[in-house]
């Protein structure tokens, strides 16, 4: 514990510099912009500025786009508050009581809880994460090429088991994703694969140009001008803080949603929508006035704010200990780190102590900002709401195009992210969620090798992957992952449809 | 026909390509696994996928009843954004950006042509500013202009 506490010393010694600080401060107030404004999730913010952050050491750059991550989380309330919009998808279930806290005159106190909420879930997801994150990775340095094939394996069935859509269509896009990442030289024989005599394609696909393609591009061809809308309910200031009775009832939710949004963060798919409608179905199962919600009761707003905010920080455990990716946007923030190179996973906290805890100790700070942000900055948030989308998304195209250029100063990329748009398009016409695809992209390459180096080690001989121990557990849980999705498809009756049912109020 | 009929279908068939486009990629040995060898298995498991999505179409919405209305919209900023991509390289950072956002603003959104140009100069200016002289990252210059 006095080494965790001598580490989290060096970490604020690093995110209290003025220029570290800068950064968090610019991340957070992005990622609110970010997290408001329909249309731009949290993903496409990170894929679009991760360019811009490629003149800054590691530590800046990923305490800056973790900023966009978890300020999105904040800014998603306030226009799910005011306008019945979720700025991203976390923040569905903050509408319903939200903004009807909103018609009743209490917008301001909903805008309060929410900010209030996420500060305390992200505060304790992040002192979690202190504790949690060091000893992980501790374990799995003891991790060859099995339990590393083992491990992206189970993340993947992990991710397709939790993912809001079907297993199947999950299951298909991780698998589009690792046929991209397969794209280029490979590294073991030198063969050139699917490349086709273009050059850049050499040296495969970029995660930029196909996230900001899927993400961004194909969010905006996906939302056509005429549909957004900018009908804000004004907040009043002078009614921003909560009753008495309104801080009661808020607390609980507030707690329970933390510590919940924490453990589903940690599990990979869609973590953070996954904790907020959770954390929405528990808070009605227990409320002694569950015919409140939908009509503004203050634990619907409570509950599932601290629950998405949580999530957000728990998605960092895995990726920050084990080096896997939980969602794409932490494969976003993974591709990050690695351009900058510093490779996450265990060797993180060893070898690059300053980024890790530096990054840690920037979320405690980060939290503190967006809360000083989130709440006496209402008013201007509100006035950005009322730029005109037609306006906005041309803007959004051109720093598409002048990111993903600028990554590799390649024109292809930018082909890429214009056909990877149009594909985002049409996956979404087609029921296909576009996320998997992306972290099947930046697993590809370490899939790929070490399931190749474990089959070299033991001379072809596959039940490598069942004589190590940790390497068979990981395979188990895989195992019985699946055997329970084809129980619940066979039966008609999975979670997804338990919690939809949850939500529409039938099943109490 | 329905939707998933589509979906699976495609997938069917993209697969059915891929695996033709790799029939010179080595599979291996288990023993020494080739280049091939993921690809194939990745490509196989994708076909199969398909053909579940579509054994299960019939659940999934008719592709009369699905809405795409919002295509020609999304045709048209592919093709600006496409003209830009074209462009960007020859005309340079600051014509093709003014132009990018002009034909957004103006044709794409019908915005009045002054306000659509003044808008389209400012963002330039102010991005040009940002980029170039904020994070110094060194803009395409193109043949015809900067």
């Amino acid at each position: 514990m006095e080494a965790t506490l001598d580490s989290l010393a060096l970490g604020f010694s690093v995110a209290v510099r003025p220029d570290v600080l800068l950064y968090g401060f610019l991340g957070c107030l992005v990622g609110t912009l970010v997290g408001m404004l329909p249309g731009i999730g949290p993903l496409a913010g990170i894929s679009i500025l991760l360019p811009a952050t490629f003149g800054l050491d590691a530590t800046k750059a990923i305490v800056m786009l973790a900023g966009i991550y978890y300020g999105s989380q904040y800014g998603g309330s306030t226009t799910s508050i005011l306008m019945r919009i979720p700025g991203e998808a976390a923040s569905v279930m903050t509408c319903i009581d939200g903004y009807a806290m909103a018609q009743r005159g209490r917008a301001g106190a909903a805008l309060c809880i929410a900010a209030v909420g996420s500060f305390v879930a992200g505060t304790l997801g992040v002192l979690l994460l202190t504790v949690v994150a060091p000893p992980l990775a501790a374990f799995a340095l003891r991790f060859g090429p099995p339990e590393y094939t083992a491990l992206l394996l189970l993340g993947l069935v992990f991710l397709a088991y939790m993912s809001s859509t079907s297993l199947v269509r999950t299951l298909l896009m991780a698998a589009a994703g690792l046929l991209l990442g397969c794209i280029g030289i490979d590294v073991m024989t030198g063969h050139f694969r699917y490349s086709f005599d273009i050059k850049e394609l050499g040296d495969g696909i970029g995660i930029v140009p196909v996230a900001v393609g899927l993400f961004g591009l194909g969010e905006i061809l996906s939302t056509p001008s005429k549909t957004v809308t900018a009908k804000v309910v004004s907040p009043r200031l002078a009614e921003l803080l909560p009753t008495g009775g309104e801080w009661r009832q808020a607390g609980p939710p507030i707690a329970r949603g933390s510590v919940l949004g924490f453990l589903v963060g940690i599990v990979p798919g869609s973590a953070h929508i996954i904790a907020s409608f959770l954390s929405y179905a528990v808070e009605r199962r227990l409320s002694r006035r569950p015919e409140e919600f939908g009509k503004g009761a203050v634990a619907g707003v409570a509950g599932p704010e601290s629950a998405n905010n949580a999530a957000s920080t728990g998605a960092f455990v895995p990726m920050l200990a084990l080096g896997l990716p939980t969602g794409p946007v932490t494969a976003v923030l993974m591709a990050a780190l690695l351009i900058h190179g510093v490779p996450p996973g265990p060797q993180l906290v060893s070898e690059h102590p300053q980024v890790f805890w530096g990054f840690i100790a920037s979320m405690y700070v980060g939290n503190l900002m967006l809360l000083a942000l989130n709440l006496p900055l209402v008013g201007l948030f509100v006035s950005v709401l009322k730029i005109p989308y037609a306006y906005l998304y041309p803007l959004i195209i051109a720093f598409c195009i002048i990111g993903v250029y600028e990554v590799n100063h390649s024109i292809v990329d930018v082909w890429i992210m214009l056909i990877m748009g149009a594909v985002g398009y049409l996956l979404r016409k087609l029921d296909l969620d576009p996320a998997p695809l992306v972290l099947g992209l930046v697993i590809a390459p370490t899939f790929e090798l070490s399931l190749r180096q474990s089959l070299l080690m033991s001379s072809g001989d596959y039940t490598i992957f069942l004589r190590r121990p940790i390497a068979a557990a990981l395979l188990a849980v895989s195992a019985m992952l699946l055997g329970l999705a084809a129980l619940s498809a066979l039966t008609r009756r999975d979670w997804r449809g338990r919690l939809a049912a949850a939500e529409a109020g039938d099943e109490r | 026909m329905r939707r998933d009929h589509v979906a699976g279908g495609a997938v069917i068939g993209a697969g059915a390509v891929l695996l033709a486009v790799s029939v010179d990629l080595p599979f291996g040995t288990l023993a020494s696994p080739g280049a091939g060898m993921l690809p194939k298995a990745v490509i196989a498991a994708i076909i199969g996928l398909g053909l579940v999505i579509v054994a299960g179409a019939g659940a999934s919405p008719r592709l009369a009843e699905m809405s795409w209305g919002d295509l020609p919209h999304a045709l048209r900023v592919l093709a600006v954004a496409a003209g830009a991509a074209a462009l960007y390289t020859v005309l340079g950072f600051i014509p093709t950006v003014f132009l990018l956002l002009l034909a957004l603003t103006f044709a794409v959104e019908g915005k009045p042509l002054l306000n659509a140009a003044l808008f389209a100069a400012g963002v330039t200016g102010l991005a040009f500013a940002l980029f170039s002289t904020l994070l110094r990252t060194p803009l395409p210059r193109g043949s015809v202009w900067f």
